[in-house]
């Protein structure tokens, strides 16, 4: 109980410690995806003229064109991706706080992922929003089946928090890798393009990738893309869970010793 | 629940409670402890800071917890905060504990004293009914003016103290644990804090205080509790307690000078052979208690068979002096023992040094007393827990005011 008002409460300041002091405040958080979403589509429909490829590999799912193809990956991406890589580091961050105060460590990632997911949550429907009001055909009756598939993307990116986060008080080089593999991990996900127009061995290896659910998902529910088998429903489900309970574990292992390394 | 339990008996219970930080200086070293504590397994090569301490604190104590620097006991008051966790033995914990740890804890430095105040207090486990209930009293505490929507970065350090002990004070604590913050504060805020915690202990709080000022424990503290490098050295009541260490202390300070002077005098005119405190002769500090009596008795080699003058002083053990005298100004006899053997003996009755630790200077002179040839030193401790202040009881009687003659009738009779 004290746990969750606490974790409510570091969840608003971390939401105010990122844009305090900025010039835009929170509405960066909102901008920048935008401009990615501007630069990603100028350079694969305009440069790359990549829509009729796609169209040709997989005409369902691109169906309603590129942009909000590319929105319904984009958005999960960054959230996923950002409360990843600021959720590592959150232990060296407060380690003033760790050492002085006592408090359930947790907390400290759980605000940070939350202010991270909550802040793109909105963008995310913000820009469903517009995207229908500008004549999209998008279903926004399923907005709220959206969220629970975002909300099953928090307890994975929550998971991966912990372990990451347990892991980087040890191993400080973890936060630039991540950085890294975050990049590799963008691109081998179905974010730019349909998991269609891979080759064939290399479309089923992205069953394996826990991130591909999300995007795919995202799609069927809201552009009306072929949907996504329940089997596959309930194994990313499972994958999130398992996920969560594996940084849930590792986080309160290696806990008690966070003191002795940050 | 556990309030109920908490109201009647032990607050705080460690047993065999330790900590060891593990000595990390590669970078494979954090691998491998991370392996290890993966593994499930516990770390071995590490640096023991507290060692076996076992402790027991009751509802409506007050203990002080002394120690020199890196005594451990900072770390000690972690542990039974949990802001650290115990690599050795358990410390229990009933009841909500207020504890003021280090300077700004838990503050942040960008945000106002008032939103702060929120936080902080939300750490320590109010609800935020209660935090805005209690937020004017907590701003009146803390009495920093129109500082308290300032961000806190502004601040000086004593307006952060007060900032923290006004929430802590607010969060009304089972235990308050702090940690000789109240030092950086200024005079009247120090009062204020300590007028708070003697009310405070007054109903029914229980305290545990780290400071180094020793006014302030045994103020606020019934027991003490002395670490040294980790152990409990001892504790119990406040006053022996903080007498051993003090005496502890400051003789630690003087114990390397004599022995050089035993060797340089060698050879001298004149040199002390020895000094013996009430028959004991060791380097041992001799034990009294506050009345004793005391004697002096000391052995002088004199080269040429002159009569040395014997002169003796005793000092507070911070080289404070306290009294000093010599053979001729009271025109003793020092005595010949054996051919250029001199012997002097000088007897306190009942020596009225206060508690705490002394040093006995007995110094050779030659036959005038004007040469000074040669010292030893002997520590003296007194027990007791007078707390009477200064060095030495003077002679006085209390005298009931209304035995007198009306203070203003005996002041118009003697004016004239």
């Amino acid at each position: 109980m004290r746990a969750l008002s606490l974790a409510l409460n570091f969840t608003r300041r971390e939401i105010r410690n990122r844009y305090l002091g900025s010039f835009s405040g929170g509405l960066w958080a909102l901008l920048q995806p935008l401009m990615q979403l501007a630069v990603y589509s100028f350079v694969f429909v305009y440069i790359f003229k990549a829509g009729p490829i796609f169209k040709a590999g997989a005409q369902n799912a691109v169906a309603t064109g590129f942009v909000p193809f590319l929105v319904m990956g984009l958005w999960p991406w960054i959230a996923f991706s950002e409360a990843i890589t600021r959720s590592t580091t959150v232990l060296p961050e407060n380690a003033g706080l760790i050492g002085k105060v006592a408090l359930p460590r947790e907390v400290l990632v759980i605000a940070s992922v939350g202010a991270s997911l909550s802040l793109h949550l909105l963008g995310f429907i913000a820009i469903c929003i517009a995207m229908a009001l500008w004549g999209t055909p998008i279903q926004l009756i399923m907005l709220p089946l959206a969220l629970l598939v975002y909300l099953q993307m928090a307890l994975l990116v929550l998971g991966l928090g912990f372990l990451f986060s347990a892991l980087q008080v040890f191993v400080r080089d973890l936060g630039q890798v991540l950085t890294q593999l975050m990049m590799l991990w963008q691109f081998t996900s179905p974010i730019f393009y349909p998991r269609e127009i891979l080759p064939e061995p290399y479309r089923d290896w992205m069953g394996f990738n826990p991130f591909s659910y999300y995007p795919e998902q995202m799609r069927a529910l809201l552009l009306g893309s072929e949907s996504i088998a329940p089997g596959a429903c309930f194994a990313a489900l499972i994958v999130a869970l398992a996920v969560l309970a594996l940084g849930i574990v590792v986080f309160r292992r290696l806990d008690s010793h966070f003191e002795d390394f940050l | 629940m556990s309030k109920s339990s908490a109201k009647t008996g032990l607050l705080v219970q460690a047993h065999g409670l330790g900590k060891s930080y593990p000595k990390v200086f590669h970078r494979s070293d954090r691998l491998r402890a991370l392996l290890r504590l993966l593994a499930g397994r516990r770390e071995v090569d590490a640096t023991t800071v507290l060692h076996d301490i076992n402790l027991e604190v009751w509802r409506g104590q007050s203990v002080g917890l002394i120690g020199e620097n890196g005594a451990g006991k900072s770390t000690l008051l972690k542990l039974i905060s949990r802001v650290l966790t115990p690599s050795a033995g358990n410390v229990k914990v009933h009841g909500r504990i207020g504890a003021l740890l280090e300077l700004g804890a838990g503050f942040h430095p960008e945000y106002s004293g008032r939103e702060n105040i929120a936080m902080s207090a939300a750490l320590y486990g109010l609800s935020s009914d209660e935090i805005r209930l209690r937020l004017p009293e907590i701003i009146e505490f803390a009495d920093i003016g129109h500082y308290i929507d300032e961000p806190v970065k502004h601040y000086s350090s004593g307006m952060v103290v007060r900032l923290g002990f006004a929430v802590v004070a607010a969060t009304r604590p089972d235990l308050l644990i702090t940690d000789e913050v109240l030092a950086v504060g200024d005079e009247s805020f120090q009062k204020k804090c300590v007028r708070w915690i003697e009310e405070y202990l007054e109903s029914g709080g229980t305290l545990l205080l780290v400071s180094h000022s020793m006014y302030h424990i045994q103020k606020l503290c019934k027991h003490a509790i002395w670490l040294k490098s980790g152990v409990i050295s001892a504790q119990g009541d406040v006053f022996d307690v903080t007498q051993a260490y003090l005496s502890y202390h400051e003789r630690k300070n003087t114990t390397q000078a004599p022995q050089r002077a035993v060797v340089e005098a060698q050879g001298m005119e004149f040199h002390l052979l020895d000094v013996w405190l009430n028959d004991e002769s060791h380097e041992m500090p001799l034990l009294l208690e506050h009345g004793d009596e005391l004697r002096i008795r000391t052995k002088v080699h004199s080269r040429d068979g002159r009569v040395p003058v014997v002169m003796l002083g005793i000092v507070r053990a911070d080289s404070t002096p306290v009294y000093g005298v010599s053979s001729d100004m009271d025109g003793a006899e020092v005595t010949l023992q054996s051919p250029g053997i001199y012997m002097a003996e000088v007897h306190f009755p009942a020596l009225c040094l206060l508690p705490g630790g002394y040093t006995v200077r007995m110094h050779a002179l030659d036959t005038e007393g004007v040469r000074l040839f040669d010292t030893i030193e002997r520590g003296l401790t007194i027990r007791g827990s007078s707390r009477e202040l200064g060095m030495v009881r003077l002679p006085h009687r209390w005298i009931a005011p209304n035995a007198l003659p009306n203070a203003a009738d005996s002041r118009a009779g003697t004016a004239p």
